[in-house]
C-alpha cells in the first residue's frame, strides 16, 4: 500500500474528526457496536462518554462498511451463538428473517455416482467396502449418514441464520438507537499511519477513473481522522491486510489457508420433507475435499453451498461449477429438485484461524473478527467468534474511555487482548490451531487429523506446517496427467479463448463430468446466477478493485486460476499479451482472486492486488 | 344511473387523437352493459372537426369546450376544461385516454371532484354488475383486476388496448360548456416542442418492429476489444433501412454515465423496462442483450420475439422470445443491413 | 428571504431486480416478504431529490424536505444510503408504502404533512415527487397533492427545470413521440413529477452523511403512524402473469442464413 499519507496530505483531500472510527460491518462489528452503544448513554438520556474530538457532543462513533447494504453477507450459518446470546439474552429467532433453532444435525459422506472424482486408493477401497454393505449401514442414494456427529462439529442449541438478515436487523437496532452511525456504500481506501501509529482511515476516492485517475466529478476520499480504528474488515479486507503488511505478523503467524464458501438460498420445492432446522454437514462430493452443507430455514427455504478449500489443488477450481454438481448429488437432489434459487453468493473463508491471527493491537488500532484471526478451523465456526471478540473489544475500549486512557497498544492489550486471550473464543482457537494441517497431504489425512484434534482438544495433531497456496498448485497439464493428454488441454484451451467459454468447465466435462441439464430454477448458468441470485451491480466512479499488479508476470502464468476461480466470471483472459480482464461490474468481492494466483512477487504476495469497492452481490437474504 | 363520461382534447387540427376513439369504443361498450347513459366531451382551441369523428355514438349528450386557452396542454386549463365537462355531465364515471395531456390532469380532476381515480388501465369491462379495470404493478410485473365504488371514478385507459371506435351517421352537434379560468390559471405558458437531442430519430412509436440494444454491443468481443463505433454504425444503419424504433437495456444507457465506450445516440428515452418505457410494436428483436425479467417486462406488449446473443444459456433461451439465434450480432446485423439495402 | 422551499414526496419501493410475488393479506394484496425484500428510494423519487438539491444549491436561502411514507424500519435503510447523497431535511410518516394502497390516501398523508411544515411559504414553494413510483405506478398521487395544496401550475414527465433571471422557470415535459414541451411558469407555487433528468446520482459524502443523520434519526423517530390502506378499492385478481413462449434456439446454423431468416421474419406482415 502507498505511502502517500505519510507525507503531507494533498490540499484537496478533505477530513474530519471522530472519537472512534471503525471499518467493517459484519458480526464482530455487530458485537462491538451493539455492546458500546448501550453503555453510551445514562439512564436519564445523558450521554455517558463526551466526546473527545468534538466536547460537548457524546462519542462520535461512526462505521463504513463498503457493501450497498447491511444485508450484505455470504454465509448461511449454523451458531451456537453463545457470545451473541450472551450479549442479547431476549433473543428471539422469530424476530430474525430467517432465524431458527437447531433442531437435527447429521453428517454426510457424499460417494460418487458419476465416477469422475479424484479419490485416492484408499478412499476409493472405502467407498467399494460402503458400496458392498451397503444394506447394513445407514447408506441410501449414493450417501453415508454417520450415526452421529462429533462433539466438535456438534451445533446443538444452537441457531440457523441468514448472516445478512442477522446483520441487518443488528444494524436496525444500532441505528434506531442512534448512538453510533453506520454508512454504507462507503469502501475504505487504506488506514492513515503516522510514525507508526494508525491515526484514522482514508476512504475510497469518488469521480475517478477504472484505473483510478481523476475524472470529471472527482471527490477524494475523505480522511477521517479517529482515537481509535476498529478493523473489522473480514478475511480479505484492505485495512486489516494493508496493517499486516506494514507491521508484519506476529512471529510463526502465516495466512496460508483459505477457502471460498459459495452457497445459494433456495426455495424447497413443495415434495421437500426436510424440517426447519435441519444441519447437514457434507464432504466428499463432487471432490473428496469439497465440504458442504444445507441448513433448513424457515418458510421451507434452505441454504446450500459448500468450501472449496485452497488444499484442493485443482488449477481450474470452480467454485460454481462445483456447486452445480453437488446439488444435484442424489442425496442432495432427492430434497433440492424442483427448487427454486432465491439468491446467491460466495465470501473467502480465512481457514488459518489462530495460526493467522496479526497484532490484534497497536498503537490506535484494534482488530476483531474473522480478519483478526478468530474463526474456529475445528468446529468450522466464525460468527459468534467473531461477534464475542467485538463484544470483547468494546468493554475494553469503555474501560479506556471512562478513565480518560489513550488507545495506545499497551492499554488496548491490557483492556482487549487480555479479555480475549482469557475466553473461551483463545481457549477453543488454541485448541483448533492445527485442526486442518493433515488436509494439506490428504482428505482421509485431514479427516483424521480433525478427529484426533477435536479427540484429544489440541494435543495430538496431524499433518506438517501448511504451504503458501500458490505454492500448492502445478499446472494443469500435470493436474490432468494421465486423464487429459496435453495435446487435447492445448486444443481445449485455444477453443475457450476463442469463443469465451469456461475452461474449468470444458476440462471437468472431458474429464467425465456430465453436461448440467439447467432448468432455469435451480441449475442455471453462471452469468444467469449473478441476475437471479440478487442484484450484482457496481456505481460508477469508483477504481478497479481488482487490479494485476505486474500484467507481464499475468503472460507468462500457465494456469491463470484467478480465471477460473472467480465466483462470479469477473475475470476473463484479456487481450493476447495482456494480463486478464476485470469487470468490476460483476464483482462479488469474495476476494477468491486474492489468493489463488499462482504468480508470487516477492515472499507471499502474489501478482493481485484486492482493495476495498463498493458495491457486489446484494441480497438480503444472504 | 351510472352516467359514463367520454372525455378528451382535440389536437391543433381540431381532431381527437386515435387513443381517444379506442377510449371511446371502450366507454360505449361500458355504458351499454351498465345501461349507463353515456356523455361525450371535447375540449381544445378548435373541437369542430371532431364531431364526424365521434358520430353515431349514441352519447345522450355531446359537449365541448371551445377555446383559445386550450391550444396547449397547460395544467391549469386542462384541468379546469375536464372539470367542468364532468361536473356539466353530472358525471359518475369518467373515461379518458391516457394520452399525456390527459394523464397530466385527470387525477388533479378527480380529486377537485371528491371522486377517486385509476390510471393506465388496460382493459375496462362490466363484471358482476360492476365496472372493472385491469392495471399493472411494480412496473409491470404484477398485474391486477380492480374495482370501486366510489363516485365519481376516473379511469384513464391505454392506447392500443382497444378497438377504436369507427364512425357512422349524421354528425352530432355540440353544446358549448363554459369555462371559467382566472389569472392564476394562466401563470404557465407552452412555448413549444422540443424533438430529441439527437439527430438521429430513434423512438418511433408506430413501428413494426422494436430493435433493442443491449449492453453486449459495448462489451470486449471476441478479440478482446471494444467497437462501440462499429456498433453504432450497424445499429443506425439497421434503423435507417427498417424503420425500426430503438429500445435498450438499462444497463447500456447507464453506461453513457461512466465513461465508457457508448452509443451516442442512445438515452434514458430509449430505456425499455425497468423504469423506462414498455412500448407496443408487433415484432421485437433483441441483440445483445442478456434477457433478464425487470428488462422483459418492458416487452409486455411485443408479441413476436426474436432474440440474438452468443449465450444459448439466456433468458430469451427460456421462454422469452419465440426464437434465439446464437450467434455473433455483429456479424448477424452487418448482413441484415446488407439485404435489406439490396431490397 | 429569496431561494425555494422544494418539498419532496417520495417513499422506499423494492430493489428493481429483486424477484417478486403478490399474496393476499388481512388488508389486501402485498408482496410476498414485502418487509425483507431490500428496498430502495424510488428512483424517479430520488431524481426529484437529486434535482430539489442541484436548484437549492443554485438558489441561495433555498431548503430541500423529503416527505416519505413508508414502514419506518425500510425508510431507516434507505436513509443510509439516500443520507450521504445530499442535503435534507427528513419528514418521515410510519405506514404502508406497497403498490396496492390506495394513492387518494396517500396523497392525503403527504398533504397533511407538507400543510404542517413550519414557516411554509407559498411564494417560494416547490413540490416535487417522482412522476410514478416503481410500486403503484399510477402517477397520480402528486396531482392530488398539488390539489390538497391549492397549485395549480403542475408538470408531469419533467426532465428539466430552469429558473430565469425574472423569476419565472423554464420546464421540460416528456411528451409523446420521445419529444418534450416546453413550458415557462411565472414562478412558485409550482409541481414537478420527475422522470429521469439530467443529473448523475451524486457521490457519497460521509459528511454530508453525518450532517443529515443529525436530523433524520430523530425524525425517524419521531415519525407518525399513518394509516393508509386500499379504501374503496377491490381487487378481484392479482397475479403474475406466465408468459412462458416456446423458445426455439437456433445454433448451427451461420450468420447468412440467420440474416436470412430474420430479413424475412421482418419483411412480412
Amino acid at each position: 500500500m502507498s505511502d502517500a499519507n505519510e507525507s503531507l496530505p494533498l490540499p484537496e483531500r478533505p477530513s474530519m474528526e471522530v472519537d472512534i472510527a471503525c471499518v467493517g460491518f459484519g458480526p464482530a462489528m455487530g458485537g462491538f457496536l451493539t455492546t458500546l452503544a448501550r453503555a453510551l448513554t445514562n439512564p436519564d438520556g445523558s450521554p455517558a462518554l463526551e466526546s473527545g474530538v468534538s466536547p460537548g457532543l457524546p462519542l462520535q462513533v461512526v462505521c463504513y462498511e463498503r457493501a450497498d447494504g447491511l444485508g450484505f453477507g455470504v454465509s448461511g450459518v449454523v451458531t451456537r451463538a453463545r457470545g451473541i446470546r450472551a450479549s442479547l439474552p431476549d433473543l428471539d429467532p422469530a424476530q430474525i428473517p430467517m432465524a431458527t433453532p437447531v433442531k437435527a444435525e447429521k453428517v454426510v459422506y457424499l460417494l460418487d455416482p458419476v465416477g469422475a472424482s479424484r479419490r485416492s486408493r484408499t478412499l476409493r477401497a472405502a467407498d467399494g467396502s460402503i458400496r458392498l454393505m451397503k444394506f447394513m449401514l445407514p447408506y441410501e442414494r449414493h450417501a453415508l449418514e454417520l450415526p452421529f456427529t462429533p462433539a466438535f462439529l456438534h451445533k446443538k442449541g444452537g441457531l440457523v441464520l441468514s448472516i445478512g438478515q442477522f446483520n441487518q436487523w443488528v444494524g436496525e437496532q444500532l441505528m434506531a438507537g442512534g448512538q453510533v452511525q453506520i454508512w454504507p456504500g462507503t469502501p475504505v481506501a487504506e488506514p492513515l499511519v503516522e510514525d507508526g501509529k494508525v491515526v484514522g482511515v482514508r476512504l475510497a476516492d469518488q469521480g475517478v477513473s477504472r484505473d483510478g485517475a481523476p475524472e470529471a466529478g472527482y471527490a477524494a476520499g475523505l480522511d477521517v481522522k479517529a482515537r481509535l480504528t476498529v478493523v473489522a474488515d473480514g478475511p480479505v479486507g484492505v485495512v486489516g491486510r494493508s496493517l499486516d503488511e506494514r507491521f508484519g505478523l506476529p512471529e510463526g503467524h502465516h495466512v496460508r489457508e483459505w477457502a471460498v464458501g459459495m452457497k445459494m438460498v433456495v426455495d424447497l420445492p413443495e415434495h421437500c420433507t426436510l424440517e426447519e432446522g435441519t444441519v447437514l454437514h457434507t464432504f466428499g462430493y463432487p471432490e473428496p475435499e469439497i465440504f458442504g452443507f444445507l441448513y433448513v430455514h424457515p418458510g421451507r427455504v434452505a441454504s446450500v453451498g459448500l468450501f472449496v478449500p485452497s488444499w484442493f489443488d485443482s488449477p481450474v477450481r470452480s467454485s460454481y461449477l462445483l456447486l452445480q454438481y453437488f446439488l444435484q448429488h442424489p442425496y442432495l437432489w432427492h430434497h433440492l429438485k424442483g427448487g427454486k434459487m432465491r439468491s446467491w453468493g460466495a465470501k473467502s473463508l480465512k481457514e488459518s484461524g489462530r495460526r493467522g491471527e496479526p497484532h490484534l493491537v497497536g498503537d490506535g488500532f484494534a482488530r476483531i473478527g474473522e480478519g483478526s484471526g478468530s474463526t474456529n478451523v475445528l468446529t468450522g465456526s466464525g460468527v459468534d467468534e467473531a461477534w464475542t471478540t467485538g463484544a470483547q473489544l468494546a468493554y475494553g475500549v469503555l474501560e479506556l474511555a471512562r478513565a480518560g486512557k489513550p488507545y495506545s497498544r499497551e492499554n488496548l492489550e491490557a483492556a482487549y487482548v487480555a479479555r480475549r486471550r482469557s475466553s473461551w473464543v483463545e481457549e477453543e482457537g488454541r485448541i483448533a490451531e492445527r485442526a486442518r494441517d493433515g488436509f494439506g497431504q490428504s482428505l482421509v489425512t485431514g479427516l483424521l487429523g480433525m478427529a484426533l484434534t477435536g479427540l484429544t482438544k489440541g494435543r495430538v495433531n496431524l499433518g506438517s506446517e501448511p504451504v503458501a497456496p500458490h505454492e500448492r498448485l502445478g499446472t494443469v497439464e500435470s493436474y490432468y496427467d494421465g486423464r487429459i493428454p496435453p495435446g487435447e488441454i492445448a486444443r481445449i484451451r485455444a477453443e475457450c479463448r476463442k469463443s469465451g467459454q469456461s475452461l474449468a468447465a470444458a476440462l471437468m466435462r472431458r474429464a467425465g463430468w456430465p453436461e448440467i441439464p439447467y432448468d432455469g430454477m435451480l441449475l442455471v448458468s453462471h452469468q444467469d446466477a449473478l441476475l437471479l441470485g440478487g442484484k450484482v451491480q457496481a456505481p460508477a466512479g469508483y477504481a478497479d478493485h481488482v487490479r494485476f499488479v505486474q500484467p507481464a508476470v499475468c503472460e507468462k502464468c500457465g494456469t491463470r486460476t484467478c480465471i477460473e476461480i472467480c465466483s462470479a466470471q469477473a475475470i476473463t483472459p484479456g487481450e493476447e499479451g495482456r494480463g486478464p480482464s476485470f469487470d468490476r461490474e460483476k464483482c462479488v468481492h469474495c476476494g477468491a482472486c486474492l489468493w489463488n494466483c499462482t504468480q508470487s512477487l516477492e515472499g507471499e504476495r502474489t501478482n493481485i492486488a484486492f482493495g476495498a469497492g463498493a458495491g457486489g452481490l446484494h441480497s438480503a437474504e444472504n | 344511473m351510472e352516467t359514463i363520461l367520454f372525455v378528451t382534447h382535440t389536437e391543433a387540427d381540431g381532431r381527437v387523437p386515435r387513443a381517444a376513439l379506442e377510449a371511446l369504443a371502450a366507454a360505449r361498450e361500458l355504458a351499454l352493459a351498465r345501461k349507463a347513459e353515456l356523455v361525450v366531451g371535447v375540449f381544445g382551441a378548435v373541437t369542430a372537426n371532431a364531431s364526424a369523428q365521434v358520430a353515431g355514438a349514441s352519447a345522450a349528450r355531446w359537449l365541448a369546450i371551445t377555446s383559445p386557452d386550450l391550444s396547449e396542454a397547460r395544467y391549469a386549463s386542462d384541468a379546469a376544461a375536464v372539470e367542468a365537462l364532468a361536473r356539466a355531465a353530472a358525471a359518475t364515471l369518467v373515461v379518458a385516454p391516457a394520452t399525456s395531456r390527459l394523464s397530466r390532469v385527470v387525477p388533479g380532476v378527480a380529486q377537485r371532484l371528491g371522486g377517486r381515480v385509476d390510471t393506465h388501465a388496460t382493459s375496462l369491462a362490466e363484471k358482476d354488475g360492476a365496472p372493472v379495470i385491469t392495471r399493472w404493478f411494480y412496473r409491470q410485473r404484477i398485474e391486477a383486476q380492480l374495482s370501486r365504488e366510489k363516485r365519481p371514478w376516473l379511469i384513464l385507459l391505454e392506447g392500443g388496448c382497444h378497438a377504436p371506435f369507427v364512425a357512422e351517421g349524421a354528425a352530432p352537434v355540440f353544446a358549448e360548456v363554459p369555462l371559467p379560468l382566472g389569472p392564476s390559471d394562466r401563470r404557465t405558458r407552452v412555448l413549444g416542442l422540443r424533438a430529441p437531442r439527437s439527430d438521429a430519430q430513434t423512438i418511433r412509436p408506430d413501428a413494426r418492429l422494436l430493435f433493442v440494444a443491449g449492453a453486449g454491443w459495448t462489451k470486449k468481443q471476441a478479440d478482446g476489444k471494444t467497437h462501440a463505433d462499429r456498433a453504432g454504425e450497424l445499429i443506425l444503419a439497421f434503423l435507417q433501412a427498417s424503420k425500426a424504433s430503438l429500445g435498450s437495456s438499462k444497463s447500456l444507457v447507464d453506461q453513457s454515465g461512466e465513461g465508457q465506450a457508448v452509443l451516442p445516440f442512445l438515452s434514458h428515452l430509449n430505456q425499455v423496462g425497468q423504469t423506462g418505457a414498455t412500448p407496443r410494436h408487433p415484432k421485437g428483436l433483441a441483440t445483445c442483450c442478456h434477457g433478464e425479467e425487470p428488462h422483459v417486462v418492458g416487452w409486455r406488449f411485443i408479441l413476436e420475439r426474436r432474440a440474438v446473443n452468443l449465450d444459448p444459456g439466456c433468458g430469451w433461451a427460456r421462454g422469452k422470445a419465440d426464437v434465439l439465434y446464437v450467434a455473433d450480432a455483429f456479424e448477424v446485423m452487418e448482413k441484415v443491413n446488407a439485404l435489406l439495402a439490396a431490397k | 428571504m429569496s431561494g425555494y422551499q422544494i418539498v419532496v414526496c417520495g417513499s422506499v419501493v423494492p430493489d428493481p431486480l429483486q424477484t417478486l410475488e403478490p399474496v393476499e393479506g388481512a388488508t389486501g394484496p402485498s408482496l410476498k416478504n414485502e418487509l425483507m425484500l431490500p428496498a430502495v428510494l424510488d428512483p424517479w423519487a430520488a431524481q426529484a431529490l437529486y434535482e430539489a438539491a442541484h436548484l437549492a444549491t443554485r438558489s441561495p436561502g433555498s431548503k430541500v424536505w423529503l416527505v416519505a411514507l413508508g414502514p419506518k424500519a425500510k425508510l431507516q435503510q434507505v436513509m443510509m444510503a439516500i443520507g450521504q447523497k445530499v442535503a435534507f431535511e427528513l419528514v418521515a410518516l410510519d405506514g404502508p408504502a406497497g403498490g396496492f394502497v390506495d394513492a387518494h390516501e396517500t396523497a392525503a398523508a403527504l398533504s397533511d404533512a407538507i400543510k404542517g411544515l413550519p414557516g411554509l411559504d407559498r411564494s417560494r414553494l416547490l413540490v416535487f415527487g417522482g412522476w410514478e413510483s416503481g410500486s403503484r405506478g399510477a402517477g397520480a398521487t402528486l396531482q392530488m397533492v398539488g390539489e390538497h395544496l391549492g397549485i395549480r401550475d403542475q408538470f408531469q414527465g419533467v426532465d428539466q427545470i430552469a429558473p430565469q433571471a425574472d423569476g419565472s422557470l423554464e420546464i421540460l415535459e416528456r411528451v409523446e413521440g420521445g419529444q418534450h414541451q416546453l413550458s415557462r411558469v411565472e414562478g412558485p407555487p409550482a409541481l414537478l413529477g420527475w422522470a429521469t433528468g439530467n443529473l448523475p446520482e451524486p457521490r457519497n459524502s460521509p459528511q454530508v452523511g453525518m450532517a443529515n443523520m443529525k436530523t433524520i434519526m430523530p425524525a425517524l423517530q419521531r415519525a407518525r403512524p399513518t394509516k393508509v390502506g386500499t379504501a374503496d378499492l377491490k381487487y378481484l385478481a392479482v397475479a403474475l402473469p406466465r408468459v412462458q413462449r416456446e423458445t426455439r434456439v437456433v445454433k448451427d446454423k451461420s450468420s447468412d442464413d440467420i440474416a436470412r431468416e430474420i430479413v424475412e421474419w421482418i419483411s412480412k406482415d
